[in-house]
């Protein structure tokens, strides 16, 4: 974190909830700015650079994916995190190929909001460096030059593809990753809908890095829509989280 | 009379006039009615024979007076005779060539005044003037009826055009009743005409019926069979669409049944294919429509609980992050953000319960443990409902199945919801899960409740509520139904298994595992 408040714009028709996001996002250390539309979220946007937008998918007049794309546009360094409301998967989906960089569904604690946005600020903030050699997560370390991977300082041996799945989902740790999007980097761009192959390389991820394959605590689900990649040593990385 | 013209009737009774008095009465009027239509033929040939015999007589006296031999007389009666044909009908016609026969003999053969013939070639010329007169009577008749018959089909075309016009005119909507059947009576002179609609059960009737003309068509359709009365002028015909018997349509004092019962039938079945057609694609619109509103009211319904709870929920959270709060204010904020959060999850869950109860459910299939998935439901609901123990019971190994996982914790997550919610506190709720076969099977029971027998098996029932339930809790009566639904798109099943204690409730829930070759195959 830089030692600059990180500023958020919150964009949301509701005022009760802008009010108390602004507050508490405040004490939570943001500088917060508020926009009631997607409309008057643009013109904001157009005078002065946030770090982050925090963007409501239903709102009235401009549809926050519409606002999404177009705060990309002009904004291409912002991180954009969406809120929606439906536990439709289609919204999520929609809101990622728009160009956010993550989503919340309401209603959210704000210690998950906080990490989410840390977690989007952080990776837009790496620096583009050079490829790096090492990546490490919790007990994992993979080493990109050597294809190899040691779990508790031990070599697990992993087939090709699944090397270039795992390599691919921790250098995007803490980002939700579609089906398809994984099936694209890692297979190639005839690739999307092919989701048995993926659950079955997941499956066997899980067997060679989780404790538990069950109860995974390194590649977990995101229902319907795909997978993101904890890190269980980065402190904004969530607590598994608990189903219902 | 049954009814008054253009008065539905209902499917319990007909008019108040009824019984032996009004049978009795009907014949009369049909007898003085047949009676009637005889002696005016009658009449109307001796009418025609008159005039053409005064005729006749007249030309005889004038050809006399003026010594008009034989063979000139002969092609002037002749003549008579094809004209008595042109307007008469065949008996006056034959008549007066019979007469015209005898006075030529009596006034122009020798010797006059007699019957008696000198020359036989006379003779032979009579016979062949009675021969060719009655045979052109004939060919002339003939070719009147024939004509008569083709304008009657086109008048017949022509009122069934106008007919099919007006009947289609009619909203399509319409129940078949009185506007749909006075077009028939109308355009075709009909004394009664009925409806009777399989559908609604329903019997139309229009005009002044002496031969209850509804009940004949209302047990025409309950026998299967057409009727066909000439004596009583009544002709009833089954209604059938799509291969089906949909009604039946009476008509009463129709002229020529024969050729146009069948055409009005054919177009009444027509029109009832038309009527059922567009109701059944109303009715297809209609749930379109109530399926958009209720896409749009659950997504309303999402966007107003949820904001809310948001709203709570951030407002704790920065409550929690001003810090100052003593220990015990954090424990009260922990609750009321864990509450919310509950809240949140619930709505959730009723939101997607309330769509899957209209959706066609596609589970995304994938290999889920179901041991783990059900250990950890089981002590989520345990950590809630500290009023309730909830235990389970699991086998030596742990289960798969092929199945989606979203919806498997939502099914199982009713049954151990509802466990909670409608047994007694200090109730215990055991979870077991037993592989079975190709299945394994989810039992979650409670003590200290039962569910009567005549509710066992509606329990499952859209909406239904059972009697303890609406008293005691509040539900939405969807949860058990879309769990059951789930399940069969699954492949498996979800029962109420009812037992020798009164006092204990078992769902079942069987899920297929997956076979042993096609695991291989997903987990190599």
């Amino acid at each position: 974190m830089s030692s600059r408040p990180s500023s958020v714009l919150v964009v949301d028709d509701e005022s009760s909830l802008r009010k108390a996001l602004r507050t508490s996002l405040t004490a939570s250390g943001f500088d917060v700015e508020e926009a009631r539309s997607g409309e008057e979220a643009l013109g904001t946007v157009q005078q002065h650079q946030f770090d982050l937008v925090l963007l409501d998918v239903s709102m009235p007049g401009m549809s926050g994916i519409d606002a999404c794309r177009r705060i990309r546009g002009i904004s291409p360094q912002a991180g954009i995190v969406m809120v929606t409301v439906r536990d439709h998967e289609d919204d999520k989906v929609r809101a990622l190929e728009a160009g956010a960089d993550d989503y919340v569904t309401k209603p959210f604690k704000l210690r998950e909001l906080t990490a989410r946005l840390r977690a989007v600020l952080r990776r837009i903030r790496a620096p583009e460096t050079a490829e790096p050699v090492f990546l490490r997560a919790g007990n994992l370390e993979m080493d990109l030059r050597d294809r190899i991977l040691r779990r508790n300082g031990e070599e697990v041996h992993l087939s090709p593809k699944e090397f270039d799945l795992l390599a691919f989902m921790m250098k995007n740790a803490g980002a939700p990753l579609t089906h398809a999007k994984l099936l694209q980097s890692v297979w190639g761009v005839e690739y999307g809908n092919e989701l048995e192959y993926l659950r079955s390389y997941v499956r066997m991820l899980r067997k060679k890095i989780e404790n538990d394959s069950s109860s995974p605590e390194y590649i977990l689900t995101e229902p319907w829509l795909g997978y993101r990649f904890r890190n269980p040593s980065d402190p904004d990385s969530l607590p598994v989280a608990t189903e219902d | 009379m049954d009814s008054p013209t253009g008065t539905g009737i209902g499917p319990s009774g007909f008019g108040p006039w009824s019984g032996p008095a009004r049978t009795v009465a009907v014949k009369w009027l049909d007898d003085l009615d047949m009676r009637h239509q005889y002696h005016h033929g009658v009449w109307k040939s001796a009418r025609y024979a008159l005039i053409g015999s005064v005729v006749a007589a007249l030309l005889t006296t004038i050809c006399y007076r003026l010594h008009v031999d034989f063979a000139s007389v002969i092609p002037l009666y002749l003549l008579l005779v094809v004209l008595q044909s042109l307007t008469g009908d065949f008996g006056s016609s034959a008549i007066v060539a019979v007469l015209s026969t005898a006075l030529l003999d009596l006034f122009f053969t020798e010797p006059l005044f007699s019957f008696r013939m000198d020359h036989p070639l006379n003779g032979l010329a009579l016979a062949a003037f009675v021969f060719t007169s009655l045979v052109i009577t004939r060919l002339v008749i003939r070719v009147r009826e024939e004509a008569k018959s083709a304008k009657l089909q086109k008048e017949r075309l022509n009122r069934l055009y106008q007919l099919a016009q007006q009947l289609l005119g009619l909203d399509p909507d319409a129940p078949l009743g009185e506007d749909f059947l006075e077009p028939f009576r109308r355009l075709f002179g009909i004394r009664a005409v009925s409806i009777f609609e399989a559908d609604s059960a329903e019997l139309h009737l229009v005009g002044d019926t002496r031969q209850d003309l509804g009940s004949k068509t209302r047990d025409s359709y309950i026998r299967g069979l057409d009727l066909d009365d000439h004596d009583s002028q009544v002709s009833v015909r089954r209604l059938q669409t799509g291969g089906q018997m949909k009604g039946a349509i009476g008509f009463e004092g129709l002229q020529d049944p024969a050729e146009t019962a069948g055409a009005l039938t054919a177009l009444t079945a027509a029109l009832l294919e038309r009527k059922i057609a567009f109701q059944t694609a109303s009715a297809a619109a209609a749930a379109a429509q109530t399926e958009i509103y209720r896409s749009a009211m659950l997504d309303a319904l999402a966007h107003e609980f949820k904001t809310p709870l948001a709203t709570i929920l951030a407002g704790v959270g920065g409550l929690r992050e001003a810090g100052s709060l003593t220990a015990e204010q954090e424990g009260m904020a922990d609750a009321v953000e864990n509450e919310a959060a509950r809240l949140g999850s619930l709505t959730s869950r009723l939101l997607r319960t309330a769509r899957l109860d209209n959706e066609n459910i596609r589970p995304r299939m994938e290999l889920v443990d179901i041991t783990s998935m059900v250990a950890r439901l089981a002590r989520q609901y345990s950590a809630r409902s500290s009023d309730r123990a909830i235990f389970l019971t699991e086998g030596q190994e742990p289960v798969q199945a092929l199945a989606d996982p979203e919806l498997v914790r939502l099914m199982v997550g009713q049954l151990i919801d509802n466990a909670c919610k409608y047994s007694q506190p200090g109730s215990v709720v055991t979870i077991a899960i037993e592989h079975q076969g190709d299945f394994v099977a989810i039992r979650v029971s409670n003590n200290g409740s039962s569910i009567p027998r005549n509710e066992q098996r509606r329990i499952f029932e859209r909406f239904y509520r059972g009697e303890d339930a609406r008293r005691s809790t509040s539900g939405s009566g969807l949860g058990l139904y879309v769990a059951r639904k789930i399940a069969l798109a699954h492949g498996g099943a979800l029962d109420l298994e009812t037992g020798e204690q009164g006092d204990r409730v078992t769902f079942c829930l069987k899920l297929p595992t997956t076979k042993d070759e096609l695991r291989h195959v997903l987990t190599a």
